[in-house]
């Protein structure tokens, strides 16, 4: 069996999970919608539009959070780490997989959390539709990278819940510094995106893909 | 020959001496800056600090890797105690930087990139140190603190070019006098001087710590076989 058929092994055997109890996906996007609520009201119920990128990314945040505990902790019930982890494949086999199905569930909430942040701050989209959902998209391939990492050593060393954010937060936030600039360039200023900005988001990806992918087989533990 | 204990006082004794020059060049042969005037003279702390809190980074990412390939606890310890240094210095970085801000621009805080990336990095290491305390087993907890502390100083970078696409109100550089370049010189001696001193001092404490706690437990474990063969 290859590495790839592995990997798509794993992440259909996570889709079917959440397929049939659907668990994770309506939880994470009712509290998604809730936390723009929320700021939106607290906001004083007449947010600005640009305020917009930074409360989906608060929303991106604690719902990608979430998910990586959930996915991660599918793997706990019935030693099922346990036995992935004596199968006979690697390790990056599976950060891959866990990767892959964090980011489809991300992805996945982000299509519908998106558009209520739009309705909410009246966040005009349209001028540049196909860039917000470029940079938004390379922020969350580093910002899964390093939570599926961090899940595996929350789970295996059982440290509470609010430590996995805790240790996400700080590491992904030049992912958030970075994609709210240029999102602020692009729509408040009419600006194209920034080839310093875009580095920054690639090269974050490349560096903590790769480092994740390395450490992994360390972190895990049954 | 020196004994320990009488190297160790000779170097915190050399230390002060340092401190005490560099305190008085910074009063009576310094001036003042033209534009911002005394309140100025809180760089010649500032910017030594900041430099160092890179360094004891430097050592943390460094002593990690080196866990990491050979597995002994005194890289564990040096790394332990560099980041601890970091998190107090990053501190002063920030109380400083903070006190300029009120002085220069009226306010205690301002988004600026130089405050955010000192910011960002005290809560980088701040995390390290909560991490370590939260994890008993202490080989998980040198193993998990290690990729963490690599993971942090690599993002270190990235931090600092993020920052950079924030509006800024800093200076970009200062001007100074020969009379400010070495007074800036006497205090970065002194505060890299006591920043070594300093990861020395808790790279000690954790050795003997740990000599405490695996002392203990042999004796937990003579009891118990003593206690089982009764």
């Amino acid at each position: 069996m290859t590495a790839v058929s592995q990997i798509l092994l794993l992440i259909s055997k996570d889709v079917r999970i959440e397929a049939r109890s659907r668990q994770t996906l309506g939880l994470v996007t009712v509290l998604a919608v809730l936390i723009i609520v929320v700021l939106g009201l607290g906001l004083g119920g007449r947010p600005a539009a640009f305020d917009a990128t930074a409360v989906l990314w608060v929303a991106y945040l604690f719902s990608g959070v979430l998910c990586f505990e959930k996915t991660m902790s599918v793997e706990r019930h019935d030693g099922a780490l346990a036995a992935l982890m004596i199968a006979p494949m690697d390790r990056g086999v599976i950060y891959a997989a866990k990767l892959i199905s964090n980011l489809l569930l991300m992805f996945a909430i982000a299509a519908i959390v998106t558009p209520a942040g739009v309705l909410f701050f009246q966040f005009d989209l349209s001028a540049a539709p196909l860039q917000f959902a470029a940079v938004m998209a390379a922020a969350m391939i580093g910002f899964a990278a390093v939570g599926t990492l961090f899940s595996a050593v929350a789970s295996s060393t059982r440290l509470q819940g609010g430590l996995l954010a805790m240790m996400i937060f700080p590491i992904t936030l030049p992912l958030v510094i970075t994609s709210t600039q240029m999102l602020i360039h692009l729509f408040r200023d009419h600006e194209p995106i920034g080839g310093l900005g875009l580095g920054i988001l690639l090269a974050f990806d490349a560096i903590f893909l790769t480092v994740s992918w390395l450490v992994f087989e360390w972190v895990l533990e049954p | 020959m020196l004994n320990r204990k009488s190297a160790f006082a000779a170097f915190w004794i050399f230390t002060l001496a340092l401190f005490t020059v560099a305190t008085a060049r910074v009063i009576y042969y310094t001036p003042d800056e033209a534009t911002m005037g005394p309140i100025q003279k809180v760089f010649y702390l500032h910017l030594p600090v900041a430099i160092n809190t890179f360094l004891a980074c430097l050592v943390t990412f460094v002593a990690s890797i080196g866990y990491l390939s050979s597995r002994t606890s005194w890289w564990d310890d040096l790394a332990s105690a560099a980041a601890r240094v970091s998190v107090q210095l990053c501190t002063i970085v920030l109380l400083t930087g903070m006190i300029w801000g009120k002085c220069a621009w009226g306010q205690w805080w301002t988004w600026s990139p130089r405050l955010t990336f000192s910011l960002v990095l005290w809560l980088l290491y701040t995390v390290y140190l909560i991490i370590r305390s939260s994890i008993e087993s202490a080989e998980r907890r040198a193993l998990i603190s290690a990729v963490y502390a690599i993971i942090a100083f690599l993002d270190v970078p990235l931090v600092y070019l993020s920052v950079r696409l924030m509006p800024d109100i800093h200076p970009a550089s200062i001007e100074l006098a020969p009379e400010m370049k070495l007074t800036l010189a006497t205090w970065f001696a002194a505060v890299t001087v006591f920043t070594a001193g300093l990861i020395a001092a808790k790279y000690g404490l954790n050795r003997m710590e740990r000599g405490l706690l695996s002392r203990s437990e042999q004796n937990a474990q003579v009891a118990a076989v003593g206690g089982f063969a009764c």
